[in-house]
């Protein structure tokens, strides 16, 4: 019995395909971002669900993605889902260009120095972390391909009902 | 495509590689849509009083999601004009014989003999398809199919992609095969035998295309002549293979460079069916012209450097290669790219090609009659030494909507030279090492 | 002799740069390296058009790949 018990919680856990949970590397938020005057950097949205991307207008697969974080947050916004996607463009023309063909309708942040990128150890582009509601980093996916959406879909779920 | 108007071994060994190296393998990183992307040219090579050729291309290409990419080429290409047989100029008129037999042509005194029998057209067929195989893995295979009217090739090749260092290093390999079949005109000559000579008669064809044999009279069918051409196996022939080892390095933000070893070993029917020798005696007078005869295999090495530099409105593409083969033939070729951002969204890019290859171990200009027949010998400049200079200039736009354009001239000069044969007394008043002088225009549009 | 040298030069070669992890950059840092005409496949057509012509003109062949460089996505 404590043996089927165990295991249906190792099973539980290994649907957020966690690796070592640390808290999320903190940074301010620009004031843009602001629905209260209180928001001030990433630690403020501890209690909701943070999924913070990194992109880039050069980056390809990133065009792919922004339909689906859109979709994700018409979706999930009001459940505590807040989408931040850093973008790492060094030149920021680049970005309004790409924001012009590719409107967000959730929060953008400018990281031209790649200070952010390297804090939160970037292995390659596009990256998205999920933070949890307590601010510690659970899931971190390299990439983007729609093949996998559901599943990132699924993830998103399981740490909003946590 | 065969710019010599005949099978030409070289063009045949290059498809392969060709294919082998991801020609035909899309950028999928730059379409971001789901369409098919189609990329067309059109171009016209001519050379000055030799061979003029028109080819055009059409490519498109799909991903159907996460990089799973699919291309389809389709090639033709049309040639007219005369390439030299190999055979050499003499202070008289010569006549030869078409390679069918069926006629003749005669070649003017101090006149680089030239074969114009031919017209001739291709038709080639390509399909690859590249993916993803895990997150720091992909791979590609693709089939090749090529029909003219005297050779058909197919092949199949396949490669692998492994990055490292977060994909700052790249290696790939890559293989291919392809199995040629040629079925030279008039059946393939025994090497090294003599060119059979007849008179002219009225039933003698312009052209050796043509397969009405109804105007030809039954003494043609009947005679000694015509028998050597009967006699002649109709089809040869042959298999290629190869390999491709590479490393792709990202060196800095602005610097990307490429290393690749490739091998290639081709089996079979290697020789040039239409290329000629003179055998001439020791004043330099023609006694007798004999058909051509290579080894029946070839292995060749080559070593490719390539770096591309991110300048701030721009792009430099420097390359050099280097190839060793055992006919003894080694080659350098340098070749720069520079592309030049002008405007909103042109761009302008000149290139420069500098190309050096040494003689292939059994290259003669000649034979000498008083020597012994060598077991290989070969007349064709391509296989001799000799210098290449290419200038160019291309003008493009990139427009946002994806509907991009450019157009291209380019002069390609070959000089072929004197790989150390002494001349007899009448060779040295010919040009034995014409230059070829060529100009080349295309047009390429997207969308 | 001297081509087995030659090639045991290029082996050496090719495993210092896979193992020359010094060497590159860091992922977000390749926008120049991302651009169309940065692409090792770049003018492709033109690429293929012209080794066409160069092969069947001269004694040579081959030598280009296209993996690796770009982007780095995915």
């Amino acid at each position: 019995m404590r043996f089927l018990l165990i295991a249906s919680l190792l099973f539980s856990c290994t649907l957020l395909a966690s690796t070592e949970t640390k808290l999320a590397p903190d940074f301010p938020l620009s004031s843009a971002f602001q629905d209260t005057k209180e928001i001030r950097s990433l630690s403020d949205l501890r209690g909701k669900v943070v999924y913070l991307d990194f992109w880039a207008s050069w980056c390809v697969p990133c065009r792919r993605s922004f339909p689906w974080m859109n979709a994700m947050h018409r979706k999930y916004a009001d459940q505590d889902l807040v989408i931040i996607a850093i973008n790492l463009d060094q030149e920021p023309d680049l970005a309004q260009q790409f924001l012009s063909e590719q409107p967000a309708a959730f929060h953008i942040e400018y990281n031209s120095s790649g200070s952010l990128a390297e804090a939160y150890e970037l292995r390659g582009m596009p990256s998205s972390y999920l933070i949890d509601k307590s601010g510690a980093i659970r899931v971190a996916h390299t990439g983007f391909f729609k093949a996998k959406q559901e599943r990132y879909e699924a993830q998103i779920r399981a740490l909003l009902a946590e | 495509m065969q710019l010599s108007k005949k099978t030409n071994i070289a063009a045949k060994l290059a498809t392969a590689t060709c294919v082998l190296l991801g020609s035909t393998q899309p950028q999928a990183e730059t379409t971001a849509s789901e369409d098919w992307q189609f990329d067309t040219a059109i171009l016209y090579y001519g050379e000055t009083d030799r061979v003029s050729l028109v080819e055009g291309v059409v490519s498109a290409t799909k991903d159907f999601g996460d990089d799973h990419v699919f291309n389809g080429k389709i090639t033709y290409d049309g040639l007219t004009g005369a390439s030299a047989t190999g055979a050499v100029a003499q202070n008289e008129v010569q006549t030869f014989s078409r390679p069918s037999g069926k006629g003749g042509y005669q070649v003017a005194a101090n006149t680089t003999p030239l074969d114009d029998t031919f017209r001739d057209s291709r038709v080639q067929l390509n399909a690859n398809w590249s993916q993803p195989l895990g997150s720091d893995m992909a791979g590609g295979a693709g089939v090749h199919l090529s029909k003219e009217y005297d050779y058909l090739s197919v092949g199949l090749n396949g490669n692998l992609a492994f990055d490292f260092n977060q994909k700052n290093t790249t290696l790939s390999v890559g293989a291919s095969f392809q199995y040629d079949q040629i079925d030279p005109v008039g059946g393939k000559p025994v090497g090294l035998s003599s060119m059979p000579v007849r008179p002219y008669s009225e039933y003698d064809h312009d052209n050796d295309d043509d397969e009405s044999d109804s105007e030809i009279s039954d003494d043609f069918y009947d005679s000694a002549f015509a028998a050597q051409y009967r006699e002649r196996e109709k089809s040869e022939d042959k298999n290629t293979v190869d390999a491709l080892v590479g490393v792709t390095q990202v060196i800095n933000r602005r610097t990307v460079m490429q290393l690749n070893y490739g091998l290639s070993i081709a089996d079979g029917y290697l020789n040039d069916p239409y290329k000629l020798l003179s055998v001439v005696d020791t004043s330099g007078v023609t006694q007798d012209i004999v058909f051509e005869e290579r080894p029946d295999s070839r292995t060749k090495h080559n070593v490719f450097w390539q770096t591309k530099y991110a300048m701030d409105n721009g792009v430099a593409d420097v390359s050099y290669r280097y190839m060793q083969d055992d006919w003894d033939i080694q080659s350098h070729t340098i070749e720069s790219r520079l592309r030049f951002n002008v405007g909103e969204s042109g761009y302008i890019q000149p290139h420069l090609r500098y190309y050096q290859q040494g003689a292939a171990e059994f290259y003669r200009p000649f034979l000498m009659a008083d020597e012994a027949l060598p077991e290989y010998a070969s007349a064709d400049y391509r296989l001799g030494e000799m210098t290449a200079y290419t200038v160019g200039i291309k003008y493009g736009q990139k427009r946002a909507n994806g509907h991009d354009w450019a157009v291209r001239l380019e002069y390609y000069q070959q000089n072929p030279e004197n790989a150390g044969f002494t001349e007899p007394e009448a060779l040295q008043r010919q040009d034995l090492y014409p230059s070829i002088k060529a100009m080349i225009l295309q047009f390429n549009y997207s969308f | 002799m001297k081509q087995k040298m030659r090639l045991a030069l290029l082996a050496i070669a090719v495993s210092q740069a896979v193992g020359c992890a010094s060497l590159g950059v860091q992922p977000w840092e390749r926008d120049l390296l991302a651009k169309e005409e940065m692409s090792l496949n770049a003018e492709g057509v033109d690429l293929s058009l012209d080794d066409h012509i160069y092969f069947s003109k001269e004694a040579t062949s081959g030598g280009r790949g296209f993996a690796g460089g770009g982007c780095g996505c995915n």
